[in-house]
């Protein structure tokens, strides 16, 4: 865990709101694990905001780290008006990876939103294991996507409002592609009512499924206690802690889709 | 020559009890002071005040608990923590490496509460400096809050624990009453060594889109900058009634605000809701006093204590 000042090598719009930006961050890309993990990057220095936002690691190569962000609010807005060569202060890497993808199953990778981030980066580390792999990716619009919806390849787009490949969400492929793949394992990241969907399905399919969960966070290493999700335990004690609740930043972000509850 | 011997002194007493350096940071924002990653040195501070322990664990109010504000946040924790027994067998033990002062943070929901954590953590052998005790926490139904709003309860809590603990007892007082100083008279004229204030503003935050309330507890506490003008006046009208050491918190993230709490009456001050933006702030803090300090005529911290000119 590192506080980089990091320098923007990047920052371009991909798709409609939808924002890449490239940071030369050697310290954190050496530190970095794996495909899940994030980092908590103060956008403003001043104390208007005084949060750091979290985003997940879209790619690490080279010494240099990127995230895809979406324009939510002035925030993220501000964010879009930075130029390369100015520099942000990054805390990372955070939190775990994805694990199990290269153990001979058959990865059904799937983002939805800008939770495709940590996924696409999934996709390139099968890619370069030469691991076989389905990746489902959604948007509620054709002009949030910004890959090619290309089945040959076995990328499939799904968009709430059919405009760009299937209409639907990421379901809809999904349940389709699950069946041709006897082994398949899921690994997702995106909103809540996706993860909650896949994780229904996982478990009545039994599906193996691993989820990387949104939270609101408050300072990514376990001080504030702020970013919990629900454990799925049947017998809760009348005293206990860290039994109901799960720290996302420190135990997550990623999840087994067993292991947790969607409120 | 006395002069130069006193160059940025930042020693602070509180009681007996002698601190290095008056920068602190608040109970909920370094955790247990055991677990605190590489980013920052803990021995380099003044003191580390413990999250709330209360005599069972507690999972803690369910998400959302926290949501960012103008200049500031509002969480709603409830008092998660692993509980005293635990805290005693596994955690107590490594303060013994530490060369920083600890100060256990207590919450309870009743007299009795309070007093079993005391005795239990007294009768074992360590290194703590002393307790401050929660008696405002807004976030859970019994948080201590009804003793900090209560003159009688918080005279009567103080005096109980005063003859459990010769170590430290500070006070720690909410904004959420109609007068903090009857409150802080009554902690000290009940034996406390110190009170801090304050503990989070209770606050509201809506999402206009969603129509929905952020927080799941409906009201949490507000902290940051947003909250520093009220913490500062509630040290200055502590530090013109009361004789014993105040302790400021609310909204610090600079060796500036600091001495603004010190000129306002502070001994000493916390870093809270900054320590989640950089935990290492603290550290940086303490140079930048050191620096204010060397850059002006006062080279001892201690004397800022209360000494800012008023209009009237």
């Amino acid at each position: 865990m590192i506080i980089e000042r990091a320098r923007i090598k990047s920052n371009r719009q991909l798709a409609h709101q939808i924002w890449e930006m490239q940071f030369e961050a050697p310290n954190i890309a050496r530190e970095y694990m794996g495909s899940g993990q994030f980092i908590n990057i103060l956008t403003v220095d001043d104390w208007n905001h005084p949060l750091r936002r979290p985003m997940s690691i879209a790619s690490s190569e080279d010494g240099c780290v990127s995230i895809i962000y979406k324009i939510f609010g002035n925030m993220t807005r501000e964010l879009t008006q930075k130029k390369s060569g100015e520099t942000l202060e990054l805390l990372g890497p955070l939190g775990n990876i994805f694990s199990k993808w290269d153990n001979g199953s058959y990865p059904i990778l799937i983002g939805g939103g800008v939770g495709l981030a940590p996924i696409l980066n999934l996709k390139q580390a099968c890619d370069n294991n030469k691991i076989l792999y389905t990746m489902i990716i959604g948007a509620r619009s054709g002009n949030e996507h910004f890959i090619r919806h290309d089945p040959v390849k076995n990328i499939y787009l799904t968009t709430n409002d059919g405009s760009m490949g299937e209409e639907g969400t990421v379901m809809v492929p999904l349940e389709r592609l699950v069946k041709i793949n006897k082994n398949a394992f899921i690994f997702a990241c995106g909103p809540e009512p996706m993860l909650r969907a896949l994780k229904e399905f996982a478990v009545n399919n039994d599906i193996q499924a691993q989820l990387s969960v949104e939270s609101y966070m408050g300072c990514g290493v376990g001080f504030c206690q702020g970013c919990v999700i629900q454990r799925n335990i049947s017998k809760i004690q009348s005293h206990s802690y860290h039994e109901k609740y799960s720290l996302v930043c420190m135990d997550g972000p990623v999840y087994n889709a067993t292991e947790i509850n969607f409120g | 020559m006395q002069r130069k011997s006193t160059l940025g002194n930042l020693n602070i007493h509180i009681g007996n009890t002698l601190f290095e350096n008056p920068i602190w940071v608040a109970s909920g924002t370094f955790g247990y002071g055991t677990e605190a990653p590489e980013l920052v040195d803990v021995n380099q501070l003044g003191a580390i005040v413990t999250k709330s322990i209360t005599r069972q664990p507690r999972e803690g109010n369910p998400p959302p608990r926290i949501v960012e504000t103008a200049s500031g946040m509002i969480n709603s924790i409830g008092l998660a923590n692993i509980g005293v027994e635990k805290y005693i067998k596994d955690l107590l033990h490594i303060y013994e490496g530490l060369s920083t002062k600890i100060i256990m943070n207590i919450a309870g929901t009743d007299i009795r509460e309070y007093v079993e954590i005391m005795e239990m953590v007294e009768s074992v052998s360590s290194v703590i400096a002393g307790y401050e005790i929660n008696i405002s926490c807004p976030n859970v139904k019994k948080g201590g809050m009804e003793f900090g709003v209560d003159c009688e309860m918080t005279a009567k809590l103080t005096e109980t624990l005063r003859g459990i603990t010769e170590r430290l007892i500070i006070m720690k007082l909410s904004p959420n009453v109609s007068d903090i100083v009857s409150i802080g008279m009554s902690a000290e004229n009940a034996g406390a060594d110190a009170v801090s204030a304050i503990n989070t503003v209770v606050g509201m935050s809506i999402n206009a889109k969603t129509g929905m309330s952020d927080i799941f507890t409906t009201y949490g506490g507000l902290s940051g900058p947003a909250i520093k003008p009220i913490g500062l006046a509630a040290v200055h009208k502590l530090y013109k009634q009361l004789s014993i050491p105040i302790i400021g918190i609310g909204g610090i993230v600079s060796g500036e605000d600091a001495v603004e709490y010190m000129l306002a009456g502070a001994t000493a001050v916390q870093v809270g809701t900054a320590n989640f933006r950089d935990p290492g702030i603290s550290e940086n803090t303490i140079d930048s006093l050191k620096n204010i300090l060397n850059e002006s005529n006062r080279n001892v911290a201690a004397d800022l204590i209360g000494s800012v000119q008023t209009h009237s």
